[in-house]
C-alpha cells in the first residue's frame, strides 16, 4: 500500500474495496435501467451525459479506482443496450468508437480530477488536526508545574499522533545527558543524542530504527540554550519519516523546550525565594535576640554607672563596688557582642556593604572607639603614602582592627606602641598589626583563628577566644586571608590581606 | 531667668528610663518620660521640650516616622538611643532629622556629654554665632573664606572649602554621608560615597595634626561624619 492510497482510504474507510465495486457496478447498472425507458424520447448524445454524470459521481464519492471501473463498465452497457444492434458489442456505425472514447477519457479524467480533490481536501484535514493536536498539547504544557508532567504529555502526544515512543533526555547539573530514561521503555543511543544536544539540530538514523532504538533524536531548542533532547522510536516496519511528521515533532520539540525552559525558571525563581525568606528568619531571630540580650545588659550598665549620682553620696566601698559592676556588665555586653557577631557571621551568606575608602579612617575610627583602653598602648600608624582606596565594609573591618588592637594592649605591656603597617603587593594588600608582647604560643598556631580557641597560657586572663575567629571570618568574607607571626624583636603581628582591585576614579578639582 | 531646660525621655524599657532620668537630671534638666511612640508625640506636642532622647526600638512603631513627624513642626535637638546592628536605622533616623545617636550599652558618662552638647547648642543657635569659627589650631572665617592653620593661610579647593563649611555649620552633629554627597555633590552622587571620604582625607591632611587619628573631623563608621570643635 502507498502512503497516497492510505490517505485516500482514511476518509473512504467505510467500504471496502469489493463493496466499491459492487457499488459502483450498481450505479451504473441503475442507469442503464433509469435511461432504457427514455430510449425513444431522448437522444443517445443526451444519454451518454446521463452515464458521464454517474462516472463523476462515483469518482466523487468513492476515489479513482472506482471512477476507473465506473468509465469502463458506462461504455459497456452503454455500447450492449443503447448503441444499435442492441444487445451486442458490436458497433454498427463506426462514429460511435469515437462517444466510447470521449466516454472512456472523459471518465478516466473526472475521476482523477475528483480523486485529487478529495486528496487535497483529506491532507487539509489531516493538516489541522496536527494543528489542533498541537493546540491542545501548547496550552496543557502551558498549565505545567513540574517537568515530568511536561514529559508525559509530549510522550502522549508522540504516542496518540505517530504510535511511536518517545524519551526525554534533560541534561544534569554538570551538563551531561543521562544514558537511558528507564521509565520511557525506549533505548537510547547516547551519542546520537549527544550530537543533537551539541549541534542543536535533529539528529535521524533510519538504520537502528524498529529495533527498539530511538532513529530520531530532536534537540529542545529554547531561546536560551539547548534543553534537552527528545528521542523518538518508531515501532517496527514504519514507513520513512515524512516531511510533515518530522515538522510536527519539531514543533512539538519547540513546544516542549519553552515549556521546560519555563519551569526551569521557575524553580530558579522558587529557589531565590526560599534564600530571602530564610535569610530574612535568621536575620529577625538574631535582631530579636540581640535586642532581648543587649536591653537588660544596657539597664545594668547604666544602673550600675548611675550610683555615683546618688545624693547624699555613697561610701567610697559602694561606689567603688558600683564601678566594678560597671566594668563587669560592660565585659559581658562586649562578649554578647562578639558572640552576637559570630552567630551573624555564620548564619550563612555574609552581607558586606562594600565602598571604596581609605583604609586609614577605618583605623583611625577603631582608635578612637577603643579610647580608654588604649591609653597605655600608644598606636603608631605607618602607611604608604601611595595606598589606593580599598573596597571593604567599614562596620566589620572597624570590628577587625578593634579586635586585633585589643588583643595587642591586652598582652603586651605597657609603653612600646602598637604599631599598624601596610603594604602594597600586586593583586592585594598586606595589613600588620604588630605588638611587643611575649607573641604568640608556638604550638598553637594552627587553631588560634578557630572559635573558643584561647593560648593555653592565657587561659586565665578575660575573653571567649572569639576575637580572632570573628576577624577571620571578616578578613575571608572581603576575599582575604589572615595568619598569625613572630615579629622580629620579640612580639606577636597579625597579618592580613585585602584584596585591591580597580578603584573608581575621583578627578581632581581644576581649581 | 533661665528656666530648667525640658528634656522628654521616649523609651519602653522602665530600668533604662530610670537611669537615664538620673543622669539627665544631674545635667540640671527637668524630665518627663513616655513609654510609647504614640504617647511620646502628644507629650512633645504639649510641654515643647529642649531635647527629646529617643529609642529606636519602641514597640509601637517605628522612631523613624516620629521623628519626620516632629520635624514637620519643631526644630528641637533629638538624641537616639539604638543597638550595634542597626546601622540603618541610625541612618535613617540621622537623615530624618535627629542630631546625634548613642550606641546600647552606653555609659552615664557619654550620654551627660552628648546632653549636654546638644543642649548648649539650641541654646547658642539664638545668638548667631560668629563668622570665624575655631578648632585646635585652625581659625576659619567663614565670611571672608579664609582658613588659618597656626596663622598661616591654608589653601583649600572649593569642594573642600564646601565641605568644611557645612562640616563646620553643625557643630557636634552626626552628618550622614549620604546628607553630605547630597549638599556637596548633588543628588546624583548619593551613591558615590568614596567622593566623600577622599575630600574628607584632604580635610585631614590640611587642618588635622595626626589625620590618621583625628580630633576634630571624626569618623561615624558605617553613618557618616560628625565635626567636634
Amino acid at each position: 500500500m502507498t502512503s497516497e492510497e492510505n490517505l485516500i482510504g482514511l476518509t473512504t474507510d467505510r467500504f471496502k474495496p469489493w463493496q466499491r465495486a459492487m457499488l459502483t457496478a450498481l450505479a451504473c447498472s441503475a442507469t442503464t435501467l433509469l435511461a432504457t425507458p427514455l430510449l425513444g424520447h431522448l437522444d443517445l448524445a443526451n444519454i451518454v451525459m446521463l452515464f458521464l454524470l454517474t462516472v463523476l459521481l462515483i469518482a466523487v464519492s468513492l476515489g479513482r479506482g472506482a471512477a476507473v471501473l465506473a468509465a469502463v463498465l458506462s461504455v459497456l452497457l452503454f455500447d450492449i443496450f443503447f448503441v444499435p444492434p442492441r444487445f451486442s458489442l458490436a458497433v454498427s456505425n463506426l462514429q460511435y468508437l469515437v462517444t466510447f472514447a470521449v466516454m472512456l477519457a472523459t471518465g478516466l479524467i473526472a475521476g482523477q480530477l475528483a480523486a485529487i480533490l478529495k486528496q487535497k481536501a483529506h491532507e487539509a484535514e489531516v493538516r489541522e488536526h496536527s494543528t489542533q493536536a498541537l493546540y491542545d498539547v501548547a496550552r496543557q504544557l502551558a498549565g505545567t508545574l513540574a517537568v515530568e508532567q511536561a514529559v508525559t504529555i509530549a510522550r502522549q502526544f508522540i504516542g496518540a499522533q505517530l504510535e511511536a515512543a518517545a524519551a526525554v533526555l534533560l541534561p544534569g547539573e554538570d551538563g551531561v545527558l543521562p544514558a537511558d530514561v528507564p521509565a520511557a521503555g525506549v533505548r537510547i543511543e547516547p551519542h546520537l543524542a549527544r550530537v543533537a544536544l551539541d549541534s542543536a539540530q535533529p539528529v535521524h538514523d533510519s538504520e537502528i530504527g524498529g529495533s527498539g532504538y530511538a532513529s530520531l533524536y530532536l534537540p529542545l531548542r529554547a531561546s536560551q540554550r539547548v534543553r534537552g533532547v527528545l528521542a523518538i522510536a518508531f515501532p517496527a516496519g514504519a514507513p520513512n519519516l515524512p516531511p510533515e511528521r518530522l515538522a510536527l515533532l519539531e514543533a512539538l520539540a519547540s513546544l516542549l523546550a519553552i515549556a521546560v525552559e519555563r519551569l526551569h525558571y521557575v524553580e530558579v525563581a522558587q529557589a531565590t525565594q526560599l534564600d530571602m525568606v530564610a535569610e530574612r528568619l535568621r536575620s529577625s531571630i538574631l535582631s530579636a535576640l540581640s535586642h532581648d540580650l543587649r536591653t537588660p545588659l544596657t539597664a545594668l550598665v547604666g544602673l550600675a554607672d548611675s550610683l555615683s549620682l546618688i545624693r547624699p553620696p555613697l561610701p567610697r566601698p559602694a561606689l567603688e563596688t558600683a564601678q566594678a559592676m560597671h566594668e563587669q556588665a560592660a565585659r559581658l555586653a562586649g562578649l554578647v557582642g562578639n558572640l552576637l557577631d559570630m552567630a551573624r557571621l555564620n548564619a550563612g551568606k555574609v552581607t558586606l556593604r562594600r565602598e571604596w575608602q581609605p583604609l586609614e579612617e577605618v583605623i583611625g575610627a577603631a582608635i578612637k572607639l577603643l579610647g580608654g583602653a588604649l591609653t597605655d598602648h600608644p598606636v603608631r600608624v605607618a602607611l604608604p603614602a601611595a595606598l589606593p582606596l580599598l573596597e571593604f565594609d567599614a562596620v566589620l573591618l572597624e570590628r577587625v582592627f578593634c579586635n586585633l588592637l585589643e588583643n595587642a594592649a591586652k598582652f603586651a605591656p605597657a609603653g612600646p606602641p602598637i604599631e599598624i603597617t601596610a603594604e602594597l603587593l600586586e593583586d592585594c594588600v598586606a595589613i600588620r598589626v604588630c605588638d611587643r608582647g611575649p607573641g604568640f604560643p608556638a604550638g598553637d598556631r594552627g587553631t588560634l583563628f578557630e572559635m573558643f580557641a584561647r593560648g593555653r597560657e592565657f587561659a586565665a586572663r578575660p575573653g571567649t577566644g572569639l576575637g580572632l575567629a570573628i576577624s577571620r571570618a571578616i578578613v575571608e568574607a572581603h576575599g582575604g586571608t589572615i595568619t598569625a607571626g613572630d615579629r622580629e624583636g620579640g612580639g606577636a603581628c597579625v597579618c592580613f590581606t585585602l584584596p585591591r582591585g580597580t578603584p573608581p576614579v575621583v578627578e581632581e578639582e581644576s581649581a | 531667668m533661665n528656666a530648667a531646660p525640658k528634656v522628654l525621655l521616649i523609651e519602653d524599657e522602665k530600668q533604662i528610663r530610670r537611669f537615664v532620668r538620673l543622669a539627665v537630671e544631674e545635667e540640671g534638666c527637668q524630665v518627663s518620660e513616655a513609654e510609647t511612640m504614640a504617647q511620646g508625640l502628644i507629650d512633645a506636642g504639649l510641654s515643647k521640650p529642649d531635647l527629646l532622647i529617643l529609642d529606636l526600638g519602641l514597640p509601637d512603631g517605628n522612631g523613624i516616622d516620629l521623628i519626620r513627624d516632629l520635624r514637620g513642626w519643631s526644630d528641637v535637638p533629638i538624641l537616639i538611643l539604638s543597638a550595634r546592628s542597626q546601622e540603618n536605622d541610625k541612618i535613617d533616623a540621622l537623615d530624618a532629622g535627629a542630631d546625634d545617636y548613642l550606641t546600647k550599652p552606653f555609659s552615664v558618662g557619654e550620654l551627660r556629654a552628648r546632653v549636654r552638647a546638644l543642649l548648649r547648642r539650641r541654646s547658642r543657635s539664638g545668638d548667631g554665632a560668629g563668622p570665624v569659627v575655631e578648632f585646635g589650631d585652625v581659625a576659619v572665617d567663614l565670611s571672608r573664606r579664609v582658613v588659618l592653620r597656626a596663622g598661616a593661610e591654608v589653601h583649600l579647593t572649593p569642594i573642600e572649602y564646601r565641605l568644611l563649611a557645612t562640616l563646620l555649620g553643625h557643630p557636634g552633629k552626626v552628618l550622614t554621608q549620604r546628607n553630605l554627597l547630597r549638599e556637596i555633590w548633588g543628588p546624583s552622587y548619593v551613591e558615590s560615597s568614596h567622593y566623600l571620604r577622599v575630600y574628607v582625607g584632604h580635610l585631614r591632611q590640611k587642618l588635622e595634626d595626626d589625620p590618621a587619628q583625628p580630633k576634630h573631623f571624626l569618623t561615624e563608621t558605617g553613618v557618616g561624619y560628625r565635626f567636634q570643635p
